[in-house]
């Protein structure tokens, strides 16, 4: 794969060794404390503590920029819509909207929560593996009663894995058709219509025909969906449980 | 008149620590009218080579002309088609000629001179021209890789690239095509073939590049590709070469079966064995 984006790069730092369900609850305590941040100071912080982690698990930089990158114009519009609508000391006047201090304070913070966000979430991806990921999830989800509304949390990690190994092979699939159509002449700008279709019509078609296949696939090896052992084993270690105090404590600070 | 490459360097992922090079100082060139294979093996840099040709990737050192024009230039899609592998994924259209139409009529083919292109793409392409009001879809495997075929030929290029044209074809289809090809390049066309299933290509090829790792490791006619005893060879030379080594004086350079048994036929009768016997 030719991409970066929100993949998997092996490796054996920290990160890489962590349980995945600490991984994934510690970005779920993180979230909620990135969530609650309100002022600079505290986001520089936030900041300390990415930067740190990034430089425990030894993960190129561009990996992260590149994670971001095609965030970038949603949140250009966040942060100009905090910047122009707020109410406050005005210091950039257009005619028909001023932009205020306020408002830059507020945007920076805002746009900021976003990008740390996905931040971390791409820091997690990147030193998980799909599959160490899916069956995280599907250890964390195995207490709740979903088998009450006829699912089972195996059903529901198991669409997770499929899905985590459709995308790369449609973006795979989407790279050469858009080569294909480019070498015939495609102009998004001239026809963008026909170039919608050219793209999305052979897209749709062979992602129905994979699905198809893998369904086959799976059904042709008798899987049924229950009494599945992982491939992964997940085993708590000191590490894990020292993390989940410090989550706990900081969970704690954030609501008292 | 010709594609020329020179020292041509790409990588994927250039800066990452997952960077990877792809092509290693590739040189060669093909001239107008040749019919060019491009061999090697999986992951030897074939389909990144050809991508250079239209400028669908960009070279990190080195560059691509054709006709001498930088690679990089639009205009050039026309004048090179790119058949990709497995084209018959890539149609779209709601009838054959929608989807063939596609290509000219991105350069600005209109009315009638697009209908009677179309007409002359599918002939090329060796289909019925009647075909073209119905969908691609319903046709069968071998035929909607022709449809693709014609889309590109519908372009009129001077130079076709197609990327391993007969992979996944039954006999009958990998014949009608491998005709095609050679009807193509007798028009004057150039064709170049990526592929490793040099067999099929290797008898009618004027020259032979194999690619090892990204880098060339071989250029030249397709008799001295057969006689560089390092490469991969069709079944039928390595039994030449296996009969040489045995001590019957036969030539090695032998593409198909038919010269192989004329070549056997000639050898035994100068050892005075008849016909018949």
């Amino acid at each position: 794969m030719n991409d970066l984006f929100l993949s998997f790069i092996p490796g054996k730092s920290l990160l890489h060794r962590l349980d995945p369900r600490t991984k994934i609850i510690g970005l779920m305590v993180i979230s909620i404390c990135i969530l609650n941040v309100s002022s600079l100071e505290t986001m520089a912080l936030v900041g300390l503590v990415f930067s740190t982690l990034v430089f425990i698990c030894r993960l190129p930089v561009i990996h992260f920029i590149k994670s971001v990158r095609p965030m970038i114009p949603f949140f250009s519009l966040i942060f100009l819509m905090q910047f122009f609508f707020t109410e406050g000391t005005p210091i950039l006047d257009l005619n028909l909207v001023s932009g205020t201090y306020e408002g830059l304070l507020l945007g920076g913070i805002v746009t900021l929560k976003f990008v740390f966000l996905i931040l971390f979430a791409a820091l997690i991806t990147a030193t998980t593996s799909p599959s160490g990921l899916t069956t995280g999830i599907e250890k964390l989800l195995r207490p709740l009663p979903l088998r009450y509304f006829g699912i089972s949390s195996h059903d529901i990690a198991m669409m997770m894995s499929l899905s985590l190994y459709f995308v790369p092979m449609l973006y795979d699939n989407f790279k050469d058709l858009k080569d294909a159509q480019l070498s015939r002449g495609l102009d998004a700008r001239k026809e963008p219509v026909k170039a919608i279709m050219s793209l999305v019509v052979p897209l749709v078609r062979m992602s129905l025909r994979s699905v198809d296949e893998v369904a086959l696939a799976m059904e042709s090896r008798c899987y049924t969906g229950q009494g599945r052992s992982s491939m992964h084993v997940l085993n708590f270690k000191n590490m894990d449980y020292g993390l989940f105090v410090l989550f706990i404590l900081l969970v704690s600070c954030l609501v008292f | 008149m010709s594609i020329e490459v020179k020292e041509l360097e790409f990588f994927y992922n250039k800066g990452t620590s997952l960077e990877k090079k792809a092509l290693d100082r590739v040189s060669f060139s093909v001239r107008k009218g040749e019919f060019v294979l491009i061999a090697g093996g999986i992951g030897s840099g074939k389909s990144t080579l050809i991508r250079h040709f239209n400028g669908l990737l960009k070279p990190h050192s080195g560059f691509v002309t054709v006709d001498g024009i930088y690679s990089g230039d639009k205009n050039l899609r026309s004048k090179i088609g790119l058949l990709m592998q497995y084209p018959q994924r890539q149609l779209f259209g709601k009838t054959v000629f929608e989807d063939i139409s596609f290509g000219p009529s991105n350069f600005g083919l209109e009315g009638d001179a697009l209908k009677e292109r179309v007409n002359e793409a599918l002939i090329l392409a060796g289909l019925n021209p009647d075909i073209s009001e119905i969908s691609p879809f319903s046709l069968s495997g071998g035929q909607m890789r022709l449809v693709a075929l014609a889309g590109v030929l519908s372009m009129k290029p001077e130079y076709i690239v197609l990327d391993e044209p007969t992979s996944g074809l039954d006999p009958d289809n990998k014949i009608s095509l491998l005709s095609t090809l050679k009807k193509l390049h007798s028009s004057g066309i150039s064709v170049i073939v990526v592929s490793h299933q040099i067999d099929d290509f290797l008898p009618f090829a004027d020259k032979v590049i194999l690619l090892k790792k990204g880098s060339v490791a071989f250029t030249g006619s397709s008799k001295e590709y057969l006689c560089s005893a390092s490469s991969q060879v069709p079944v039928i030379t390595s039994l030449m070469k296996d009969m040489k080594y045995r001590g019957f004086d036969v030539a090695v350079d032998i593409f198909s079966v038919d010269e192989a048994f004329n070549e056997i036929t000639r050898v035994m009768r100068s050892k005075g064995v008849k016909k018949d016997e």
